[in-house]
Parts: structure tokens; C-alpha cells; sequence
């Protein structure tokens, strides 16, 4: 169980994380979501003992990592954001070291670490130099490391970042298959990540923890089940005139001819309501075939412009109390910008929190 | 502490510093030896130790270069301060690793004293006095650079800046025998480590000045100590 309370700190006269408390279960896994510079890492790097918070509390099952850190770090397993691997040793002699370095005592040395390294799909490369990895091996030795010892708790930064798909793919379900046991909070900025992995997600931004909730209520922005693009081959006008008659349809219009004779069109249907199948009966009955249907996925960008937004509506009138953001992701509004020109909405001018500050630590 | 001394004194011999000290050791013992006890036919190593404790100045730096400041580059005092280990274990690891490649070093010149006693008489205590002093004098030596090296991630940095301290003891030293100022010579006393080191060459036996070393020793491992505690204040 992790128990972080009002935790602050601060670098220099520039605010790294301002007043974060959550509490994470035993058995929870926990997506922690933000922009680069949002103070994900600061966090977790407070909570596994690495730096020293200006004031709150973390605490490892019960234990507070300030008053006594020796044990409290027994309980943790740490991947950050780059693996801290030394690279003039195997990755066989590595695993050994972490093992003694650890002190682990519960389990056998050889079938722990070859466990484990089945575990990350390392196997094959134990008497390999670290130096000569490759970034994802790289990495998977890095999250070996933080296995090492069976730790409760397991704090891992980007997990999956630089791996190639079909092992980030391997990695997620590891981090699955641990989090049965174990408690776990992982950061990414990726969404798909948090929906694949995650039971409940904590957003962060700015330092501060703007949501947190379950990765359910995340999914209509992140599916962006309302709004599709659709491809029509078809002439324009009539097009657009039957998509906007099939009924739910709010709001359709055309966004690029994307073929000769054919138009992509942005169609955004109302709450609740499954418009996929009247539109293809419609277009059926006019002859315009349909050549793509997809959801629109929504950026990381967008959900934070929309909950940021919402969290400076909702403070002026009244101040809310700051560790229970009860803001709701659902899509009952449009998210600005992202209606028609989604070129712009993805570029850098609309994305605030990524360009801002930088991660100083 | 176990696991960090094994794997830094492991990490001295799978890269080339171990041995770029232990040979650049060796020959310039070897060579003084040669001058000052062969060729000159003399039983008395003194001359010997005060080479020694001139040449661990210039490669003293090589064993602690890295010790830390390789960690801070790598991200892997990351690890180390996440770890169950206090941070007095981590310095101690750090430590340790660099002393004993000295202290092996140190037995390869006891073939020296074989030979003088295969051809002449050793003065036993004066020997044994002279290698617990370069002992404690080596752990200031080395406390020392391994405290400059917990000040950067930049092992070039780390080695000029010491090699600049103890260039500054040995200036130390200097203005001990030019100024003669009776309260600056007793402050100049206290910082010189070289000075104390003239009574163990000469034969004498001074617990006062060895226990005088251990202590600097453990000031600087203390203030190691306290710049790992710092970082996480950053």
C-alpha cells in the first residue's frame, strides 16, 4: 500500500509538485498520466526515497519512507526513467549484484534471477555486456532489476518506453500478470497504455493532481466513441445532407477529399448514441458506398487542455478541496479546436502543458 | 555495503584503471627501489616510502576518479540510494573498493624487504611502522578523493581537482618550513599530512599522528556521506 499526503516540493522558486496526496491499495494498479514536466517522475522519485519532499509524507506500507527508509525501500521495486544499469557488467552479473545489493533472502539466487529473466524475456541475453543491449533490452533489464526480491510494491517509470510494439505488448501483459500480487503505479504519457494496463489512472499536470479516476471514465476521450471519420465515396453536397439527416447525427461536414471522388467527413453523434449503423443504412440506400469507418482518437493533448480547463472554471467560484478532484471525463462537451481542424489541434501551438517547463531533476 | 565493494572492486579489473594503477605504482617503486637500495647498497627503505607517499598523490586520482561521479553520470546512484543501503554503506563500498587495490599493491612491494633480508639486516619495526603509516595516510588519500568525486558527475574534473588538493597539503607543507610564525606553523601543522608523515620515515612509531589520519579519513567519508544525503535535497 503506498500513502502519499500533500506532498510539495520545490526547485529553487519554481514549483516541482504542489500538495499530491492519493492512496493506492494493495493489489491496485495505478496509471499515472501527464505531459513531460507534469511531475511524475518528481513523485515517484519522493516516494522510492530518491529525493526528499519540502514537505507531506509517503509512506510504504505503513512505513514512512523519511523516519525509517532502509525498510521502507525493502518493499520497493524502482524502474526510473532511464534504467540505472551499469554498463560494464552482464546482465547476468547485474541481476546477481541487485540480488546481493538487496539482500534478498526469501528466495534461491540461480532460479530467482532465471525466473525473472524469463519473466522480462531476457534470457538469451544474460552473458551479454549491458553496453552492447539494445535500448529495449536495455530496458527489460532495467524492470529485471526492479523484480529482484519479489518487492510488494512497484514504481516504474515509463515502463515501455523505447520498446518496439510487439514487446511493448510483452511487457503490458508482464506488468498484468504482476499486478495480481502486487501494488503498482506506472507513468506514461501514452493512453492507450493506461487503458490496457491500468485500474485507475491519477492525471497530473503542472504538479498538481488534476484527476483521478477510473480509466472507464477516461475511455470515451480516449475511444472517442462520438466521433468518427467516415470515407464516402460520393458527390459532396448529397453526402453531407444524408449523413446530417440520419438520426443522432449532431454535427457532420466534410474535412478533405481524401480520393478522386471520395470525401472524408467528420461525424459527431449525440450522447448515447450508436449512429454507425443508421449511417451505413442510409449511404447504402443512396448508393455512396462507405470506404472507411474509424473513431477518432483523441490526444493526450486534448484531455489535458479539457480537464485543465474545467479545473480553472471550477476553482474560482469556490475552492475545491485539491486531494478529491471530482472532475468527470466524458465528452458531454466539445473538447475546442479539435472539431474539424485536427491538423492544428494535434500540432504544438494548442498542446500547453508539453512545452512549458521542463523536468528538473 | 558487501555487494557495492564487490562490484566496484570488480569494475576496477574489467576496466583498464585497476591496472593502469597498479603498474604505474610499480614501476616507479620498482625503479626507486632499484636507485635508492640496490644501486646504492643500502638496508633503509625510508627513502622508498617517501617516493611512495609523493607518486600516490599523482595516481591516487586514477582509483577515485569514478567512484561516484560515474554513478551520477550513469543514473545508477539511483539505484544505489534506492536501495536498502544507507548511504555510510554506499560510501564504504565506494571505499573499501579503492583502498584495496592500494592495499594489493601495497603487499607487491613487501618483496622488497624479502630481498633486503636475503642481503642485509631489516630493522623489522621501522618497516612495519612505515606500512601502517602509508596505510593510514593512503585512507586520507582516498577518503579524500572519493569525497571530490561525490562533488561531480565528471571524472576528468574529479582527478585534476584532487591531484589540486593534495598539491595544495604539499604547498601546505612548504609554507610549514618558510613561515615562522609561531601560531600559523601550529594551524599549518594540523592541515599537514605530510608533515606527520616524517616521524613514521624516520622510524618512529606515533599513534597521535596515525590516529590523526584516520580521523581526516573519516571526516571526509562523513562528508561524503552527507553530499548522498544532500542530493536528495536538490
Amino acid at each position: 500500500m503506498i500513502e502519499v499526503t500533500g506532498l510539495t516540493k520545490t526547485y529553487g522558486k519554481k514549483r516541482g509538485i504542489d500538495r499530491i496526496s492519493f492512496t493506492i491499495e494493495d493489489g491496485e494498479i495505478v496509471g499515472f498520466l501527464g505531459p513531460n514536466g507534469a511531475g511524475k517522475t518528481t513523485t515517484m522519485n519522493i516516494i522510492t526515497g530518491y529525493l526528499s519532499a519540502n514537505s507531506g509524507a509517503a509512506r510504504i506500507n505503513g512505513i514512512d519512507i523519511l523516519e525509517d527508509p532502509v525498510a521502507a525501500k525493502k518493499h520497493i521495486g524502482y524502474l526510473p526513467e532511464q534504467p540505472p544499469l551499469y554498463l560494464d557488467m552482464t546482465v547476468d552479473e547485474y541481476l546477481n549484484f541487485i540480488y546481493d545489493l538487496k539482500r534478498v533472502t526469501d528466495f534461491k539466487r540461480r532460479s530467482h534471477i532465471d525466473e525473472i529473466a524469463q519473466l522480462v524475456g531476457i534470457k538469451d541475453h544474460m552473458k551479454r555486456l549491458i553496453r552492447n543491449l539494445s535500448k529495449g533490452y536495455k530496458q527489460r533489464a532495467g524492470l529485471a532489476q526492479a523484480l529482484i526480491g519479489n518487492p510488494e510494491v512497484l514504481i516504474l517509470d515509463e515502463p515501455t518506453v523505447g520498446l518496439d510494439p510487439k514487446q511493448i505488448i510483452e511487457i503490458r501483459n508482464v506488468i498484468k500478470t504482476l499486478g495480481k500480487n502486487r501494488t503498482i503505479i506506472l507513468s506514461t504519457h501514452i493512453l492507450q497504455e493506461v487503458s490496457a494496463i491500468c485500474e485507475r489512472v491519477l492525471v497530473i499536470n503542472n504538479g498538481q493532481l488534476v484527476a483521478d479516476d477510473k480509466p472507464e471514465n477516461l475511455s470515451a476521450l480516449i475511444t472517442g466513441d462520438r466521433k468518427l471519420t467516415v470515407r464516402v465515396a460520393g458527390p459532396r453536397e448529397n453526402v453531407r445532407r444524408i449523413l446530417r439527416d440520419v438520426e443522432g447525427v449532431q454535427f457532420a461536414d466534410v474535412t478533405v477529399q481524401a480520393e478522386r471522388g471520395s470525401y472524408d467527413f467528420l461525424v459527431e453523434a449525440k450522447p448515447n448514441i450508436d449512429i454507425r449503423k443508421p449511417m451505413f443504412a442510409a449511404l447504402a440506400r443512396a448508393g455512396y458506398p462507405i470506404l472507411q469507418l474509424k473513431s477518432m482518437d483523441l490526444s493526450l493533448e486534448d484531455i489535458f487542455i479539457k480537464l485543465v480547463e474545467e479545473k480553472k472554471t471550477s476553482r474560482k467560484p469556490a475552492a475545491r478541496p485539491l486531494n478529491k478532484p471530482d472532475i468527470k471525463l466524458d465528452l458531454s462537451e466539445d473538447i475546442p479546436g479539435s472539431a474539424l481542424d485536427l491538423s492544428s489541434d494535434i500540432s504544438d501551438d494548442n498542446s500547453i502543458p508539453t512545452t512549458e517547463n521542463k523536468e528538473s531533476d | 555495503m558487501s555487494a557495492i565493494l564487490k562490484r566496484d572492486l570488480r569494475a576496477y579489473f574489467t576496466s583498464p584503471l585497476g591496472y593502469v594503477f597498479i603498474a604505474a605504482y610499480i614501476i616507479v617503486m620498482n625503479g626507486t627501489f632499484y636507485l635508492f637500495n640496490i644501486a646504492s647498497s643500502t638496508n633503509s627503505i625510508k627513502t622508498v616510502f617517501s617516493v611512495m607517499l609523493y607518486t600516490l598523490v599523482i595516481i591516487v586520482p586514477i582509483l577515485t576518479m569514478r567512484t561516484l561521479s560515474e554513478d551520477y553520470k550513469q543514473r545508477t546512484d539511483q539505484l544505489l540510494l534506492t536501495s536498502p543501503v544507507k548511504p555510510l554503506g554506499i560510501v564504504f563500498g565506494k571505499f573499501f573498493a579503492a583502498y584495496l587495490v592500494f592495499v594489493f599493491s601495497l603487499a607487491l612491494t613487501l618483496i622488497y624487504v624479502i630481498i633486503i633480508s636475503a642481503f642485509g639486516k631489516v630493522n623489522i619495526p621501522s618497516v612495519i611502522g612505515n606500512y601502517v603509516a602509508i596505510l593510514g595516510i593512503a585512507a586520507v588519500y582516498i577518503s579524500i578523493g572519493v569525497f571530490i568525486s561525490s562533488l561531480t558527475e565528471n571524472q576528468l574534473i574529479a582527478n585534476i581537482s584532487t591531484i589540486g588538493v593534495f598539491a595544495l597539503l604539499l604547498i601546505l607543507d612548504l609554507l610549514y618550513n618558510l613561515i615562522k610564525v609561531g601560531w600559523i606553523r601550529v594551524v599549518l601543522y594540523w592541515l599537514s599530512i605530510y608533515r606527520r608523515y616524517n616521524t613514521f620515515i624516520l622510524g618512529v612509531f606515533s599513534v597521535a599522528d596515525f590516529v590523526y589520519y584516520l580521523s581526516v579519513a573519516g571526516i571526509f567519508i562523513f562528508m561524503t556521506v552527507r553530499m548522498l544525503e544532500k542530493k536528495r535535497w536538490s
